[in-house]
């Protein structure tokens, strides 16, 4: 069959050439490593300089105490002078100073102060530590006192799922991989099989440009399916990605957008006169989706305006669907708006591509 | 009827540029029909009507009775093209892609035996990137006989070779002409064109000049001969003149005397008898008829390769 053989022909074209290899597998796994390696999910500890000018059993238990504390990291010194030009300099971020004879006052009723020492700048840790002290704080009161206290908060969370930030982003990464690959591939490959004329060549021949380009599709969709695959199993296998669906739903929800990105980079490539001029239109149409649709950050957290007008492009339903699908564990027909417009997106730019195709 | 080609009134307009003019002509079965002509003549625009790439303005071509724009099918199964520049894909092996486009048309021969008439069968193996520029004209020119046609356009098949490839490119397409195939090529070189075709169409801004057989347009030149002389002494320029037949006399710095005349027969034995007459010895003499090149300076006024 002509089409199978064209098919196939693709496939090894698409094998032989390393650069589109390193465009459709290397690029992408390039963020999942360097996210990877980062984590930015988990918080990054807090540096604090305890001045314990006590030094005695007191304030002895509070520093074990908080040296429990999770993400303070904690550097006991004498020296409160030294402490604080560490803090303008940038090497500490609080300073928490004990005041001399604190057993004492103490157990003589007084109240005392500790001097709680902050760089005003980090306006997102401050309220955070300082909250965290408060409580610690509050704990230590009762604990000295002996007495139990008479409201406590249970805190159990909803979710069973726990979903860090890494996580968020693979799903992220697969649309993202696949999308750009598929426009800018795509647009380059047009506009060089026209620049090399093999478009009118083909022309010569009785084969339909159709089924040139069906077939060509048909292998870049395996190659997609390919690509989806490693990148969320290296994020999985290296990383330890979460994922908690079924992952075989990705593959049909990466064709449906996918055929709806070769469209679109297929546009780009009837409209550019040359290679070069194809590859930088296709950078200008898929680089504002992979910042905006929601690859890195949720969509939500963009100005009302850009958000819906970002929430129309095709990544972003893809994004959507992906991340249900593979975070929340839903089937994709959970998804009808998002896979509404995707089909949507197939349907408008396959008769833009129809519309704009020329041999020469 | 032995007409494999026919062009009936052909023009192609580009908005006000007129690239093809109102062009009639034909090519007989198993004939090399040379299409010769400067950059931007209308070579091109011709062939791509022909092979039913382009859409004429006015007119019509007709490939073995068929027109390429009502039954492109029919025509382009018989049909072998090889387009001035293009291209193959750059990541199959030259086995594959010949057996690729085999697979466009019922009839395909062995690629072996293709790649071997251009003698590319050590390279079978390689993908179309690793040949060299030559390599890969030769062979496009392997790729145009996928299916066996009885027809075969090549647009500027030597374009960018040395002598010697061009040389061998020429074997091929006289190959391809014992076959009983019917060659059409596009050429800028008189050499080619004189050497290839059985008949030449010369071309210039979109309209044929002149239609012959090479030794035909030669021969009905005004001034078909020249003779190149080196004497031992100088000679009176205005005598050399008045001889029978001469036309022209050129003295060129480094003592040579180039003259043109019309019938050589008579010119030498005068030029001859002059030399005797002054006691002066030929150093060097020759005579050589126009050619092609000859033929289009004197249809346009213009140098060929300018
Ligand atoms: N698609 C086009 N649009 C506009 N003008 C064109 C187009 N194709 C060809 N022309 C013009 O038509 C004229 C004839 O072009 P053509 O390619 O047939 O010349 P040619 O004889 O093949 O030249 P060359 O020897 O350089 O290949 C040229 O002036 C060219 O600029
Ligand atoms: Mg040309």
């Amino acid at each position: 069959m002509l089409f199978l053989t064209l098919f196939l022909a693709n496939i090894k074209m698409l094998y032989r050439n390393r650069q589109a290899i390193f465009w459709a597998l290397f690029f992408p796994l390039i963020f999942v490593v360097v996210f990877g390696l980062f984590r930015l999910d988990e918080p990054s500890p807090v540096k604090m300089a305890l001045v314990d000018q006590a030094q005695d059993l007191l304030s002895a238990r509070l520093v074990q105490s908080l040296g429990k504390v999770e993400f303070l990291k904690l550097n006991t010194t004498f020296n409160e002078e030294e402490a604080r030009r560490k803090l303008v300099d940038g090497d500490i971020a609080y300073i928490l100073v004990i005041p001399s004879g604190l057993a004492q006052r103490v157990s003589s009723g007084h109240s005392t102060n500790l001097t709680f020492i902050y760089d005003e700048k980090r306006i997102q840790n401050n309220q955070l530590v300082q909250g965290v002290l408060e409580q610690f704080l509050g704990e230590m009161n009762m604990a000295v006192q002996g007495s139990s206290p008479l409201l406590t908060l249970d805190s159990r969370g909803i979710s069973a799922r726990r979903i860090g930030y890494f996580d968020f982003l693979m799903p992220g990464f697969v649309g993202m991989g696949v999308m750009t690959f598929a426009i800018i591939s795509m647009a380059s490959q047009l506009a060089l099989y026209r620049q090399q004329r093999i478009l009118k060549r083909i022309k010569a021949t009785p084969l339909s440009v159709r089924t040139f380009f069906l077939a060509q599709v048909g292998a870049w969709l395996v190659l997609s399916l390919v690509q989806a695959a490693v990148i969320l199993a290296a994020g999985m296998l290296l990383f330890g990605a979460r994922v908690y669906g079924n992952i075989v739903w990705m593959f049909p929800l990466v064709i449906l957008a996918n055929l709806a990105f070769l469209n679109l980079g297929f546009i780009v490539g009837s409209l550019a006169r040359t290679v070069e001029a194809a590859n930088g239109l296709a950078n200008v149409v898929s680089l504002p989706m992979m910042f905006f649709s929601g690859v890195f950050f949720p969509t939500d957290n963009l100005p009302s305006v850009l958000r819906e007008i970002v929430r129309l492009l095709p990544l972003t339903p893809l994004l959507k669907a992906l991340r249900g699908v593979l975070l929340d564990a839903q089937p994709p027909w959970h998804y009808p708006g998002e896979l509404g417009l995707l089909t949507l997106w197939v349907v408008a730019t396959s008769v833009v591509a129809v519309w704009s195709f020329r041999f020469e | 009827m032995a007409y494999v080609i026919q062009v009936e009134g052909l023009t192609k307009r580009f908005s006000a540029l007129v690239a093809v003019d109102n062009v009639s002509f034909q090519v007989q079965e198993g004939e090399v029909f040379g299409i010769l002509g400067p950059n931007g003549a209308g070579k091109t625009t011709i062939l791509e009507c022909i092979e039913g790439l382009q859409e004429p303005t006015a007119g019509r071509a007709l490939v073995r009775g068929i027109d390429p724009r009502q039954e492109p099918h029919r025509a382009k199964e018989n049909m072998g093209v090889q387009l001035q520049a293009s291209a193959y894909f750059d990541y199959l092996t030259l086995t594959e892609v010949l057996e690729l486009f085999g697979r466009f048309y019922h009839r395909h021969p062995d690629p072996r035996q293709l790649l071997a008439l251009v003698g590319l069968e050590d390279k079978a193996k390689s993908t179309v990137s690793r040949l060299s520029g030559g390599q890969k004209q030769r062979f496009t020119l392997a790729a145009t006989l996928v299916n066996d046609p009885q027809v075969v356009f090549l647009d500027e098949p030597t374009m960018g070779l040395d002598p010697q490839a061009r040389r061998h490119l020429w074997e091929t397409i006289q190959e391809m002409h014992q076959e009983s195939r019917t060659v059409v090529l596009t050429t800028h070189y008189m050499e080619e064109a004189q050497a290839l075709c059985h008949r030449v169409a010369i071309m210039d801004q979109g309209r044929i000049a002149a239609l012959d057989t090479p030794t035909n347009l030669i021969r009905h030149l005004p001034v078909p001969y020249r003779v190149r002389l080196v004497a031992s002494t100088t000679l009176p320029l205005g005598e050399m003149e008045g001889l029978q037949g001469v036309t022209a006399v050129e003295h060129s710095r480094n003592g040579e005397y180039l003259l043109s005349s019309v019938n050589a027969g008579h010119t030498l034995p005068a030029l001859l008898a002059l030399l005797n007459g002054r006691g002066a010895i030929a150093e060097h003499l020759e005579v050589f008829t126009a050619t092609l090149e000859d033929v289009f300076l004197s249809l346009t006024g213009k140098e060929l390769r300018a």
